[in-house]
Formats: structure tokens, sequence, C-alpha cells
């Protein structure tokens, strides 16, 4: 760990570990399988206070910066990367709300996201980056604004209430309004269908002349494109910490498994080739959880973090992946069999290349600001 | 009516890391990185089940060294109201008398106080003294090992003691002091709120000038508990053994194996 932790997020800490371990470890297979949650464990994260980790304590939460919650997002993905991912989507549009609102819907919301799940919603069926490529659109009459469109690809999409959506305002400006799921004209859509992260659902949402008061605007007319940027930038030091998770969960049935599995008489722990793997995974371990605390840190110091959270979901997503594959190679069959626990992180792990921005726009990005950067010091 | 509880708690190592003093042949438990004894938590969870239920307030008392905030800390995290230390180098070296006379002066010096609520034991010591201790320096009736506590707060309470091979079951009344077993409930997690609020609670020390104590009875000089020897468990590897061949075969190595450990 690189940083050093206050008191209370150590406590914050010992606390997660205690829940996750008790709560949500036994049920890592079972939510894969069953493609869900169950009910009981969401009525337990939502007494236990897990949803207002970020939100003020003035608005009843816990007012935890986001140090600790990634720390907690990581706390989570070592034993369900699901439960982290959900938390992900939750926390990030939680945190636009508090920047971006009126205090009045502050007032009205901010304690409703200490029991009901926010999403941010941003990709339509005909794309995702170029938003401004967008259709859904909202167009003002009198004081009213009312909503049209459809969007995809949400996290949490379904099982989150509350929606963060950035809609058309006019050709060329792109804005953030907060949508109710109790709001005439608002509708859940299907569920994709995802090979991995299977307790997340993620699906559409469709928006029928929703008619939404002045206040229900996020930021400014315009301001949409910065507060989705703010939102993937939020996500990825999250994206960061759910792919140090992973790595340290294959980490662990890596281990374990060769500890007690035996070649001519001794654990496989003394193979190079062996090590070599564990090795390899205890590095992108690190490294990970390197960039994501950086990450944080550098938020919470108020500096620009973009970069460093961007790197780290960057190069967490690819690590991650590969972590699994290693943990399924040290288990041999057994690592390519369903019964065993591995398989599912490398479908789990490879969510963390498409969610958030690909891959491939994620390298665009960081490679920008790094050429930048060396312009502007010659 | 509202209840005024006292939950006495004690900060125990970790279970692996034990380090004794060769004089003393005490714990040593500054430096140490120390968790909440478990069954204080069902301590704690007890006490907030009656507040939850009749109102009132819960104060967590307990004594060590300054780093015992953090186990009072996550008391209060788990609901707690407040939180008093007993924190001086004259309660130092204190055995399960001393502890007791200490926590009955402090919680005297608290006025009306209705129920203490302490854990059966403590998992480093294991002597489950403290309890019955404190209970006659107070002279209040105590009721040991329960687990189960209901009733009426000013009419009469109802303990169930689950003992080796019986339950008892006591009716008393308030004041008392109970003991709790982990079968009576499931200790509630802290939660980020209560974490965050406890750190903004004042946690009060109290050392012998704040209470009123006999300077003889207290710390190693009002210890009459004499320690002989006692030695940190060695750390061994578990031995492990590999049956091969057969079903059968292994199966057959297992009874020897078994046998000759004197498991059959």
């Amino acid at each position: 760990m690189s940083i050093e932790l206050t008191q209370s997020q150590v406590m914050l800490h010992q606390m997660v570990v205690d829940f996750t371990d008790k709560e949500v470890k036994p049920l890592d297979r079972l939510i894969d399988k069953e493609r869900n949650y169950p009910a009981e464990l969401w009525d337990k994260m939502i007494d236990n206070g897990f949803l207002g980790l970020t939100i003020p304590e003035e608005y009843g939460g816990a007012g935890f910066d986001v140090i600790a919650s990634s720390q907690t997002i990581y706390d989570f993905a070592v034993r369900n990367a699901s439960m982290a991912f959900t938390l992900e989507g939750h926390y990030k549009s939680v945190d636009q709300v508090l920047n971006y609102a009126t205090d009045e819907l502050k007032e009205k919301y901010l304690p409703q996201a200490n029991h009901r799940i926010f999403g941010f919603s941003s990709t339509e069926p005909q794309g995702g980056s170029n938003v401004m490529g967008h259709t859904a659109k909202a167009v003002k009459e009198d004081d009213k604004w009312i909503l049209n469109g459809n969007k995809t690809m949400i996290t949490n999409g379904g099982l989150a209430q509350v929606y963060c959506v950035l809609l058309k305002t006019s050709p060329t400006e792109l804005s953030c309004f907060l949508v109710d799921e109790d709001m005439p004209g608002f509708k859940h859509g299907k569920r994709e269908k995802f090979i991995g992260m299977n307790g997340t659902p993620v699906g559409e949402i469709f928006m029928e002349n929703i008619v939404v008061s002045e206040d229900h605007l996020l930021g400014k007319i315009g301001q949409g494109v910065e507060i989705g940027d703010n939102a993937h930038y939020d996500a990825r030091i999250s994206m960061g910490a759910i792919a140090a998770g992973i790595t340290e969960h294959a980490l662990t049935i890596a281990v374990d498994y060769a500890k007690q599995r035996e070649v001519k008489g001794a654990p496989i722990t003394q193979l190079y080739s062996i090590q070599e793997k564990i090795t390899e995974i205890a590095i992108a371990k690190e490294n990970t959880q390197l960039l994501y605390q950086e990450a944080a840190r550098l938020k919470v110091a108020g500096k620009s973090y973009a970069k460093v959270a961007t790197m780290a979901k960057s190069y967490g997503s690819r690590a991650s992946y590969a972590a699994a594959d290693h943990a399924l190679q040290v288990l041999g069959g057994y690592g390519y069999s369903q019964e065993y626990p591995v398989e599912h992180l490398i479908r789990d792990a490879r969510a963390l290349q498409l969610a958030e921005g690909s891959l491939e726009k994620m390298m665009i990005e960081i490679a920008k600001e790094v050429i930048d950067e060396r312009e502007e010091s010659i | 009516m509202s209840l005024k509880i006292v939950v006495c708690i004690k900060q125990v190592p970790v279970s692996n890391n034990l380090k004794i003093d060769p004089i003393t042949k005490n714990l040593i438990r500054s430096g140490e990185s120390g968790v909440m004894n478990p069954y204080d938590k069902n301590a704690i969870e007890a006490a907030l089940r009656l507040k939850d239920e009749w109102g009132g307030e819960v104060i967590l008392l307990s004594m060590g060294p300054a780093d015992f905030e953090m186990t009072l800390r996550q008391g209060m995290a788990m609901g707690c109201d407040d939180a008093i230390l007993l924190s001086s180098r004259k309660f130092g070296g204190a055995d399960t008398l001393a502890t007791g006379y200490v926590l009955a002066q402090a919680i005297k010096k608290l006025g009306k106080v209705d129920l203490v609520l302490l854990g059966r034991q403590s998992v480093d010591a294991d002597t489950s003294q403290v309890g019955p201790i404190v209970s006659e320096f107070l002279g209040w009736p105590q009721i040991t090992f329960v687990s189960e506590l209901t009733g009426h707060a000013k009419k009469g309470m109802t303990a169930t003691r689950l003992l080796e091979n019986m339950q008892q079951k006591i009716e008393f009344q308030l004041p008392a002091v109970v003991t709790v077993r982990s079968e009576m409930n499931e200790p509630r997690y802290p939660t980020p709120r209560n974490i965050q609020q406890s750190y903004k609670k004042n946690i009060r020390i109290w050392d012998e000038n704040s209470l009123s104590v006999d300077p003889n009875r207290i710390g190693l000089k009002g210890s009459p508990t004499v320690v002989r020897s006692v030695w940190a468990p060695i750390k061994e590897a578990k031995h492990t053994i590999y049956l091969k061949g057969t079903p059968d075969e292994a199966v057959r190595e297992l009874l020897i194996q078994m046998r000759a450990s004197n498991l059959l």
C-alpha cells in the first residue's frame, strides 16, 4: 500500500474487509452463475451505508473521499468484482450530482442516494465515445425541459433508479439532466447479456416526453461534455481499483493452489515456471494499485488526475486480464474448468478494457496528454 | 424508561502476535496492533438493542494504554454514544482483581447506571473473572454466560445462561452486571457514517486522580495474582502429510497415522 490511510480510513478498510469476507466472498461464484445479486445482500449494502460512502454528512452520508472509496472498491473487487463495479457506477454518478446540481436538487436527491442506486447514462445505440453524434435530446418549453431518446450500455441500468443523462440541447451542445425512474415517460429497457461482471446489470433506458423543471439540469447548458469527462475520470480511478482487486483475487487463488499441488513430491511453488507467473501477477497488482492510489491522491490534493486515472484503467485492465490468465495456467486444466473460481475472473477482467472508455480511447488520451506535456516543456 | 448502559470492552492482541514480559509475565500491550475482544462486540450489540427498545445511552469503558482509543472508536462506530478510557501508568500490570476494581470505581463515578455488560471473557487471558469482580465491587447481581436477555427494563428482566450441559433462566432486577456469550446475537458492523462521526467525538481519559481509588488496590500493587510461568505459543508450520496410492491404500495409511497420533 503506497498511501498512508487516515485512522478513520483504516477503520473503514477493516470494516469493509470484515463485511466482504463474510457477506460477499461466499457469494462470489453464485453471483456470477445467477447473474444477479441476492436481494438480502443489497439490503445489507444499503443498511451498512455503502451507497452513502462519498455523500457529505449533511446529506446523511459518510463523507469519505476518493482515497477511501477506491480502497473500498478494491476491497470489494478482491471478493467479487461485480459488486465493486456496481459501486463504481453509483459513486461516479453521485459525484456529478454533488459537483453540478443546484442546492435544491442536492437537498432532494443526495439523501436518497444513500438508499437508491444512481447511474450515469451517455452511450447511445449508434455510438459511445462520439458524444456529439448523439440524438437523445432535451428541448425547452417555457420553464420546463422535455426529454426524449434512448440510452444504452448503462452500468447498473435497470438496477439504478436515478440517472445522470447526457442529452443534446442544441446541435452543438450537450447538457446533463437528472432523471428519476418514477417520472412519467421513463422506461427501463433490456439488459445486455455480457460474458462477465455478471452481477452488474448493464442496460438501456427510454425517455418519452419526460418533463423536468429547470433545476434538473446539472451544471449549465452545454456543460455535458465536461460532466461526462469528469464522470469518466472518476470512474477510471475506480476501474483501476477493480483491476487491482481482480488481480489480487487471481494471486490468492494461484498461490493457494500452487502451495498444495504437488509434482514429484514437492509443491509446484518450487517450479520456476510457476514462480514466474506468480511474480507477474504480484507485480501487476502492485503497479495497478500504485496507479489508482496515485490518481486518488492527486484528486484529493486538487491536482490534475485525469492522465494517471486513465493510466490506472488502461494498464490495470490489461494487467488484470493477463493476471487472471496466468492464474488459470497455474491451475492447469482445473483453471479452465467452471468448477474452479479462476475462469470468471478472466471474463470479469475483460470488461475493464471496454467499460468507461475503450482501451483504444485510453491510449489516444494518454498519448495526447504525454505529447502535449513535452511540447509545453520545450 | 431509558437505560444507562455501560459496556466494558478490551483490546486484545491479534492472536498470532503475542509478546510476554519476561519479568511480570504480563502481555506486552504497548505498540501492538490490537483488535476488539470478539465477545465484547456481542456485549455492545446487546446494549444497542436494549437502547433501541428502551431508549437511553450506551457508554463504553476500557482500561489500557492510549492506543486502545481505536477500539473505543470502533465501538462508537457501531453506535455507542460515549467512551471513556481508563489510562495511567499506575493502572499498569493490573490483574483481574485490580482491573475489576478500577472499572467498578469508574462506573460508580458515572452516577445512575442501570446495566453493565461485558463479553463472557477476553480471548487473551480467558479468565471470565472481570465481570463477576465488577459486580462484587458494585454490590450488584451478576449473571454470567448469558445467551438471551428479555423482559422489561423496569419490571424485571430474564436472562438465559448457556452452560456446558444446561440452560438456566434467571429473573433479575436492574441494576445488574451481565456477561454475554456470542450465541446471544450477531454484532452489527460499524457503518461508514458512524466511523466518521466516531472520530469527531471526544474520548474522555480518566486516570487515578479522576477516580476515587485506593492506591494500594490498583495496578501491580493491587494485583495478588502471581504468574509463575507463561509463554507465547510457538509458531509451527502445519504438518501436512500427503497420502499416496489408491484410495484404499490411502485410507489404510490414514488409519495408521490417526492411531499413531492417538486420534482413534
